[in-house]
């Protein structure tokens, strides 16, 4: 059986859109190998790089964040990301995991 | 997404209703999708593909298609009988995994709005307050009065009802008792094993947000177990 164990996400990003914050959804929508989090994992970033849920359990959302700033800036509505396998080097953005993701990112508007 | 389907999406969780959001990942155009609603223009010709995937009730992007599909389903109906210390702890843990919870506690001073801010409290016996749910084999049960004027009403209920999860707090000794009672009132050997008594996984403590963790453990073991 499957229960909808939901992270209230998006009930987040309409309370942050109230008070006037521009916002963007990101959304694990593919994973190949072994992925952090599920399909359908859900992030939200603001204009200033505030975020709040999670798209990878702590890999790739640094670069997730960068990717929503910019969006917001250059004022597109949307992008696909895809993140592979880390190497050894500290810091560097991927997954340790082995994995891959794709993050679908979309502005609330 | 646009800030109106959003909102959509909010109340209709709010209200426990079934359905998806459907995005098209190259137009960035997304929309509710509910059973049995016709789709707008823009993704009528996926509707079958999109009906299809609907059912698996997964997320993903439909096959040969940049259409990604997020479903909602119902949360799992829980119901907690007796109000007591436990129980506060429990429905605090069960908030973060989304079960749905109802509480029954036919006394007053337990079942209080002060005791469970903001809960769904029905302050009748559970005779009377089964009559107000809707129940099935994906409700739980979580019996925590072990006071079988209370309790075995419940369990009863829930038994024939054929719950997923059936859970009845109490010593060992307190369970044989109720297991004798259950068996005296016609219950087979197999529907009586199928109470987790004494409740909960072996986790070693004894406080009440110890026995609450135990309980919520085992109640999410359970259902993936089915």
């Amino acid at each position: 059986m499957k229960n909808s164990f939901d992270e209230k996400i998006l009930e987040e990003a309409n309370d942050w859109i109230k008070t006037n914050q521009k916002v963007v959804l990101a959304t694990v929508i593919q994973t190949w190998g072994s992925s952090p989090r599920q399909v359908g994992s859900r992030m939200i970033v603001n204009e200033k790089g505030d975020f709040s849920g999670s798209v990878s359990g702590g890999c790739v959302e640094s670069a997730v964040v960068r990717e929503c700033v910019g969006i917001i800036k250059d004022n597109q509505p949307f992008k696909k990301i895809e993140f592979k396998v880390s190497n050894e080097s500290a810091w560097e953005v991927g997954l340790a995991c082995g994995g891959e993701i794709a993050v679908y990112l979309e502005q609330i508007n | 997404m646009k800030l109106e389907i959003l909102k959509e999406i909010i109340k209709k969780k709010e209200n426990k209703l079934e359905f998806a959001i459907v995005t098209n990942l190259l137009t960035g155009e997304s929309e509710i999708f509910e059973e049995k609603k016709p789709l707008s223009k823009n993704f009528e010709k996926y509707n079958d593909q999109i009906n299809r995937f609907y059912k698996s009730k997964k997320n993903g992007i439909v096959e040969n298609t940049d259409i990604f599909i997020e479903t909602y389903i119902r949360p799992i109906k829980v119901i907690i009988v007796g109000a007591v210390h436990i129980a506060q702890y429990l429905v605090d843990y069960a908030k973060s995994l989304n079960f749905e919870i109802l509480i029954i506690d036919p006394r007053g001073y337990f079942a209080s709005e002060q005791r469970f801010p903001s809960m769904n409290i029905i302050n009748k016996w559970p005779d009377e307050a089964f009559k107000e749910i809707e129940t099935n084999s994906n409700t739980a049960l979580i019996a925590l009065t072990h006071d079988p004027k209370i309790d075995d009403p419940a369990l009863q209920h829930a038994l024939k009802k054929k719950f997923y999860y059936i859970g009845a707090l109490g010593s060992k000794k307190t369970h044989e008792n109720r297991c004798q009672r259950l068996s005296d009132a016609g219950f087979s050997e197999d529907e009586i094993n199928s109470i987790h008594g004494p409740i909960g996984i072996k986790l070693g403590g004894k406080s009440a947000p110890e026995i609450a963790l135990s309980i919520v453990s085992q109640l999410v073991s359970e259902t993936y177990k089915k």
